[in-house]
């Protein structure tokens, strides 16, 4: 394993003002559910596949699932200052509802995951075979992979939680009001070039199947008050809407 | 010769299902049967095709049906294009299609690659991040009717533009229909920029390639 990819937890000497700084070499997902991966794959929460289909879909799923290389990196922040509209960490303001969003926390983790570019490389050559069916499921598997890497990054964030702290939803760039320009501001709080994740000039992460955002650490009655994400989006009929 | 349409319910039953080589049986038992590549196109694979256009739009099918059916129906076409080139038929149009310069997603442009090509289209996919000149050596290579440009982000939506742009600047705009589509895209926005038309779905994409050509 390469040296930079070593766990670590220190006070983060790139960038100092953070209070802690984390890169996971390994990420452990959860297992996965096949209701869940249908519904990534468009079929409504109360309906599934009929069963030649679901045994199509389950045998892609299996050789897809092999592929998946899931790690990520974050650091966690004071909050040196908020708007209803803005948010600072160290020296770097992020614009857009996350001020409001994060309103009751103290301490915000910046964080970024990827399942790598592996599950990506398989759905694009079953795609170029003529084998999209194949590609969709791929394509659906690493959909799914990313945000379980993101639930279980939060695993090591939420060791940061002091007595009666919990953490917030999480939210990201393109979401929520936050336009995805901030993602620029986002990767300049975190390591997630440690991890293989890099930043195109058209905001978009690579490996495509990344996720990256922003949490909050704050007091537990605030948070069990919060709602979903979902009810800030108006694509009622989203098939992942939670 | 017309065939009676129960002697290719096997077929379209077979394409339904999404079943492929059920599907490439019951079609080369067809053609060996002696029906001829038009009527197998028009009673066997266009109503079975219309049959699973109404189990999606039912809510009945999703995607991944929507894929094997088309799949299915791309397998048929592989034994039928040789077949009607052979009996003078007129060639099958030609779709470039392509995700924009400085986007990666290319799930979106799949599917529609796959269901036009499930409906008798001859697709070239030119893959992802793809510039505009790369569009247009594809369109000076070999004739072209159609140009399919998707994009999923906002930030680049507006490379769908700077490529009708550099089709017009290369004085080949007006030789081919561009539609687009993407999950930022509206029609409104596919106007704005100067494209021939936009598709929300996939799925309605075939029924888009087919009305721009009769424009055309």
């Amino acid at each position: 394993m390469p040296e930079e990819l070593s766990s670590t937890v220190a006070q983060n000497t790139l960038i100092p003002a953070a209070l802690v700084a984390e890169i996971c070499p390994e990420l452990a997902l959860a297992p996965l559910d096949p209701t869940e991966l249908h519904r990534y794959l468009g079929y409504p929460r109360e309906g599934s596949p009929a069963p030649p289909m679901a045994e199509r879909i389950a045998q892609v799923v299996a050789e897809a699932q092999l592929c998946l290389r899931p790690r990520g990196a974050y650091a966690v922040y004071p909050v040196s200052s908020r708007t209803a509209h803005s948010l600072k960490l160290g020296d770097t303001t992020i614009s857009g509802n996350i001020g409001e969003y994060l309103k009751d926390a103290d301490r915000v983790a910046v964080f970024a995951v990827t399942v790598g570019q592996e599950i990506s490389l398989l759905s694009e050559t079953a795609a170029k075979s003529g084998d999209t069916f194949s590609a969709l499921v791929m394509d659906a598997v690493g959909s799914w992979a990313a945000e379980a890497a993101a639930d279980a990054l939060m695993l090591s964030v939420r060791r940061h939680l002091r007595d009666e702290e919990e953490l917030t939803l999480r939210y990201s760039p393109g979401y929520c009001g936050m336009e995805i320009s901030q993602q620029s501001r986002l990767f300049q709080l975190m390591q997630a070039e440690a991890v293989g994740v890099r930043l195109m000039p058209s905001m978009l992460m690579h490996p495509l199947k990344s996720i990256s955002g922003l949490v909050g650490l704050a007091p537990k009655e605030a948070v069990s008050s919060y709602h979903s994400p979902c009810d800030l989006c108006p694509r009622t009929g989203c098939p992942i809407r939670r | 010769m017309t065939i009676p349409m129960q002697d290719l319910s096997a077929l379209r039953q077979a394409v339904i299902e999404g079943d492929v080589p059920a599907s490439v049986t019951a079609a080369r038992a067809a053609l060996e049967g002696g029906v001829q590549p038009v009527d197998l196109i028009s009673q066997g694979i266009s109503p079975a095709m219309a049959e699973v256009g109404k189990l999606f739009e039912e809510g009945e099918y999703f995607v991944p049906e929507l894929l094997m059916a088309a799949r299915a129906t791309k397998e048929i076409f592989v034994i039928l294009r040789p077949l009607l080139a052979q009996a003078g038929s007129k060639p099958m149009a030609h779709v470039v299609l392509g995700t924009v310069q400085g986007d990666l997603h290319d799930i979106g442009k799949n599917l529609v690659a796959a269901m036009l090509e499930g409906g008798g289209f001859e697709v070239t996919d030119l893959g992802v991040d793809v510039p505009p000149e790369i569009f247009i050596a594809a369109v000076k290579k070999r004739p072209v009717q159609i140009v399919g440009l998707s994009a999923l982000l906002t930030t680049t939506m507006p490379a769908m533009k700077a490529t009708i742009e550099a089709f017009r600047a290369a004085g080949i705009r007006e030789q081919i229909k561009i539609m687009v589509g993407g999950a930022p895209v509206t029609s409104k926005y596919a106007e704005t920029i100067g494209a021939d038309g936009y598709s929300e779905t996939a799925a309605a994409s075939v029924d888009l390639a087919r009305r721009l050509l009769e424009v055309c």
